[in-house]
């Protein structure tokens, strides 16, 4: 009797993974990388893995997000509330809220005599109060311990450091005169180096120890970080109770204990597997002898109990029919998918639908996903491939290849399908809100309840709005100093809003999407269409359907809100327009970038580039970067607005269809300069998982 | 942040129980509540088990039904057909989960944690009705890419011998046939029992190294 269905290679992975993933037994360090506690090591997570690492330390707590970008380049993301000496370090003690970026990339892999090797730089950004570049060595013996070493510059050749190596204009490290958020590149791999190592040993699955030697030193300098130290030597007792989670305790300089929990999510690992849906129909196949039919008698089956019937179906899955034509020998639907985060799943699904009902002489489906009231694409599927290709091997590939993808008609022909649900919805739930004070660089959080309302004038013209009640509100900005009095506080007030106690308007938005033209999108938005600013805002889109490029352009006329979140414009007396030209292209490999030039809310022109690792499951991991005429003395500390996304799907935990997703900007400061409105429903983001780029994604879950 | 605004956010998980209203439906709130509701009454990890149809009736209507014990799970239910495609057949249960045959060999399953998507097993099921032999096989999976993952298997069937099969208090000869199957990334062996008609009434096929084994009667 067989035992179980043996996974004979790591390859086999594959298709749990879609990819081949890499044996590691590499834990995090107390700064959120693969690494000892202070010192880095040149091991890497598996491949895409994203942690979130939290740190204790005396005067150090740190939290920081790494993301395995491939098999040896992995990039961070910090905050980090720390103890810092003031300028001058006998005038005390401050705290300040850090933000940094690390980014380490492995040259290759370990060998039986040649160590992995890896060059990183940790908080490159200026000031850099962690600033260190280093080259590392690990070497494993057996299968339990590693030995790491390396050579470190900046607050890594602090301790014990002898002359640069490198030589030459190398040997002398400047100080920073960069305003912070730059790049400091002048200072890299400059000034006195040091030598720094360690061990670790994995006593089992679960348990592991780690020493090493720590060249950080910790000095009495201005804005040097507060420590008391003893002995460079650091210990540590690492504990894994399950896949993903690290659990760690450190014996530090001599002197203290820290503490630290490592979470690691990977979009390649998803626990429900391809998922828990449940099972479509089977696809209805025609007799043999209907094939020949030209038409169908529409006395016996009219129209509309074919509509009707057809809703019925879709309804079972969630998918709400709103248009149909039928001619003897197609059958164009129109539908709302709000079930699937796939639309190729919804597509498939539909189709299958269809062949339960549908007269034998419909030979093609034309089937158009619908966002927004606008149709966003047409996808052409031929009757016999859906009854040929069901459970076929080679089915998925045969029907993307045999399937046409183009712009959606019109509406003419097509019978609108009356909707049963009422055009008015609501909701009361929680918000959550993370709040960027101006420049200090702290955080609050806001938390209350949100009531929202939409209704629906048309399919394409909804009014929505949401009233929130804080019931934890944010705390004013401690430090109560406008830093950008030049500039006008588009986002630097945005602690003021909302936090009297009282019920806030949100946002109150009439919403009018179109279809100008063939490959065109339209969008108007009027209203309070933001926390901040209410206005017009008004869009167009070019994106063909089979496309990997669009382009589109937003111009807004918006004014600054009163801070009591109320209906009124009169407290700024500040109105602006605002406006970019966008390009979207999809890199493939999973990789898309958008370009954003223009104007922003303060009045200054630039441009924003973000590039992000989208996965076919729908997890995005992203970063980017705004940069505008407005000067680095106006924007204050950060000098440009830069960041990081993250979105992970919800069914990527749960496994059953939903469209929902979690997601999070990580911002390393808001300032007055770069700053976009924020308004719903941008056209790209509605109209692309319509497209062929995106359906071609997901397609596998066509027959899904 | 203070302390107690750490304590504050993760009540917004809490009240997210409380999230009601139309637009909340399928929220993260809501979806949130589920899980959680799902962990403590443990509803969600029980097994179901046990047929809805009476066994009279199964045995009244050959042809008309058949039980699935998905082993992974410590489930079994009672099929019935949903639909026919040429020579395939698919079976759905009451939890909508469904299978569908070829000659009585597994060519696709919906609705497990890692579906069978789709099959090419007609060099198996020949090589049954030769008595045995060499067979190919193409399985296709659905990777946590949403991507088709396509497994071309190398297979030997052998006949093991005479086997009485006893289902429902009903014996039948049968002939007992073992199938390995392999490649560089899986390995896995699904056994037959034949009856004298040629019909495969008792399998225990593999469907993916997630969803396991499926023991199915034909009755």
């Amino acid at each position: 009797m067989p035992k179980g269905i043996c996974l004979v290679s790591s390859v086999a992975t594959a298709i749990a993974t879609g990819a081949i993933g890499q044996e590691v037994t590499a834990t995090y360090s107390l700064y959120g990388t693969p690494g000892l506690l202070e010192m880095p090591t040149a091991q890497t997570a598996p491949e895409n893995a994203l942690a979130a690492t939290f740190s204790y330390t005396e005067g150090l707590g740190q939290v920081t997000l790494t993301f395995q970008v491939n098999q040896r380049l992995s990039a961070s993301f910090r905050y980090a509330n720390v103890e810092l000496f003031n300028d001058p370090p006998e005038s005390g003690t401050e705290r300040e809220v850090e933000r940094g970026f690390d980014l380490q990339y492995r040259f290759n892999n370990e060998t039986t005599y040649v160590p992995a090797i890896a060059v990183g730089l940790r908080d490159f950004l200026t000031p850099g109060r962690f600033q260190s570049e280093y080259v590392v060595a690990s070497k494993s013996f057996g299968d339990n311990l590693i030995v790491t070493t390396g050579i470190g510059w900046g607050a890594m050749g602090t301790r014990d450091g002898f002359a640069n190596p490198l030589g030459g204009d190398f040997e002398v490290r400047p100080a920073p005169d960069l305003p912070g958020g730059q790049l400091g590149s002048d200072q890299w791999f400059r000034g006195d180096a040091a030598m720094f190592g360690g061990v670790e040993y994995q006593i089992n699955d679960r348990w592991g120890v780690k020493a090493e030697y720590s060249t950080i030193d910790y000095t009495e300098t201005a804005f040097g970080v507060v420590r008391e130290t003893e002995s460079p030597v650091n210990y540590g007792l690492t504990y894994r109770p399950r896949p993903g989670v690290q659990l760690g305790l450190s014996y530090l300089y001599g002197t203290q204990l820290g503490v630290s929990g490592s979470f690691e999510l990977n979009p390649n690992a998803r626990a429900t597997g391809s998922g828990l849906d449940k099972s479509p129909p089977p696809v209805k196949v025609r007799p043999a002898d209907s094939l020949a039919a030209e038409s169908w008698d529409r006395t016996a089956l009219p129209d509309r109990a074919l509509r009707r019937a057809l809703a019925g179906l879709l309804e079972i899955e969630n998918i709400t029919l709103t248009g149909l034509e039928l001619t003897n020998t197609t059958a164009r639907v129109r539908y709302i998918n709000s079930s699937f985060r796939s639309e190729a799943q919804a597509a498939g699904r539909t189709a299958r639908m269809m062949t339960q009902v549908m007269p034998p002489s419909i030979d093609a489906f034309i089937l158009e996903p619908e966002r927004r009231g606008i149709p966003i694409s047409a996808i052409t599927i031929s009757r016999r491939d859906i009854e040929q290709l069901e459970n076929r091997a080679g089915g998925t590939a045969a029907m993307l290849d045999r399937s046409g993808f183009g712009d959606a008609g019109g509406s003419q022909g097509l019978d609108a399908v009356a909707s049963d649900e009422s055009a008015f919805s609501w909701g009361l739930g929680p918000y959550f809100r993370i709040n960027p004070f101006s420049n200090d660089g702290s955080v609050d959080v806001d938390l209350g309840l949100s009531l929202r309302g939409v209704y629906r004038i048309r399919p394409n013209l909804v009014l929505s709005g949401a009233i929130e009640q804080s019931v934890v509100p944010p705390e004013d900005d401690p430090t109560g100093v406008e830093r950008t009095p030049d500039i006008q506080n588009v986002r630097s007030d945005g602690s003021l809003y909302g936090n009297d106690g009282v019920p806030v308007l949100a946002n109150l938005t009439l919403n009018h999407f179109s279809r100008p033209g063939t490959n065109l999108y339209g969008r108007v938005s009027v209203g309070y269409l933001e926390r901040m600013f209410g206005g017009v805002s008004g869009e167009l889109l070019w994106k063909p359907v089979e496309s990997s490029f669009g382009l589109g352009i937003e111009v807004n006329q918006v004014a600054q809100r009163d801070t009591d979140m109320g209906l009124g414009f009169d407290e700024y007396d500040y109105d602006v327009t605002t406006g970019h030209v966008s390009a979207y292209y999809d890199l493939g490999n999973g990789y898309h970038t958008q370009l954003d030039v223009g104007r922003y809310l303060a009045g200054d022109w630039g441009a924003t580039i973000s590039v992000d690792r989208e996965f076919d499951n729908g997890w995005v991991i992203g970063a980017y970067v705004t940069q505008t005429d407005m000067s680095y003395e106006d924007f204050g500390s950060g000098s440009y607005n830069k960041g990081v996304q993250v979105t992970i799907p919800q069914d990527f935990f749960t496994g059953t269809p939903t469209r929902g997703s979690y997601g999070n900007t990580f911002r390393t400061r808001v300032g007055d300069g770069g700053a976009r409105l924020q308004v719903d429903g941008r056209l790209y983001d509605v109209v692309r998982e319509g497209h062929l780029p995106d359906l071609s994604d997901t397609w596998g879950r066509f027959w899904r | 942040m203070t302390l107690s605004k750490w304590f504050m956010a993760v009540g917004a998980v809490l009240i997210g129980l409380s999230a009601c209203g139309p637009l909340n439906e399928g929220s993260t709130a809501s979806q949130l509540g589920g899980l959680v509701m799902g962990r403590v009454t443990g509803a969600e990890a029980q097994p179901v088990s046990g047929s809805s149809v009476p066994q009279d009736q199964i045995l009244s209507n050959p042809g008309k039904y058949i039980r699935v014990n998905i082993r992974d799970l410590n489930r079994w239910d009672t099929s019935v057909q949903a639909g026919s495609n040429a020579n395939r057949a698919t079976w759905v249960d009451s939890a909508n989960i469904s299978v569908t045959f070829e000659n009585g060999i597994v060519v696709a399953t919906r609705g497990l944690v890692r579906d069978l998507m789709a099959a090419d097993v007609s060099q198996s099921w020949a090589a049954i009705r030769s008595g045995g032999g060499e067979a190919q096989r193409v399985h296709e999976f659905l990777t946590n890419m949403d991507g088709i993952s396509t497994e071309l298997l190398q297979c030997r069937i052998a006949s093991q011998g005479r086997e009485v099969v006893e289902r429902l208090q009903i014996k039948q000869n049968t002939t007992r046939f073992e199938e390995k199957c392999g490649n560089e990334n899986l390995q896995f062996a699904n056994v037959y029992w034949v009856n004298d008609a040629g019909t495969i009434i008792r399998s225990l096929q593999a469907i993916s190294p997630d969803a396991g084994y499926l023991q199915i009667d034909i009755f």
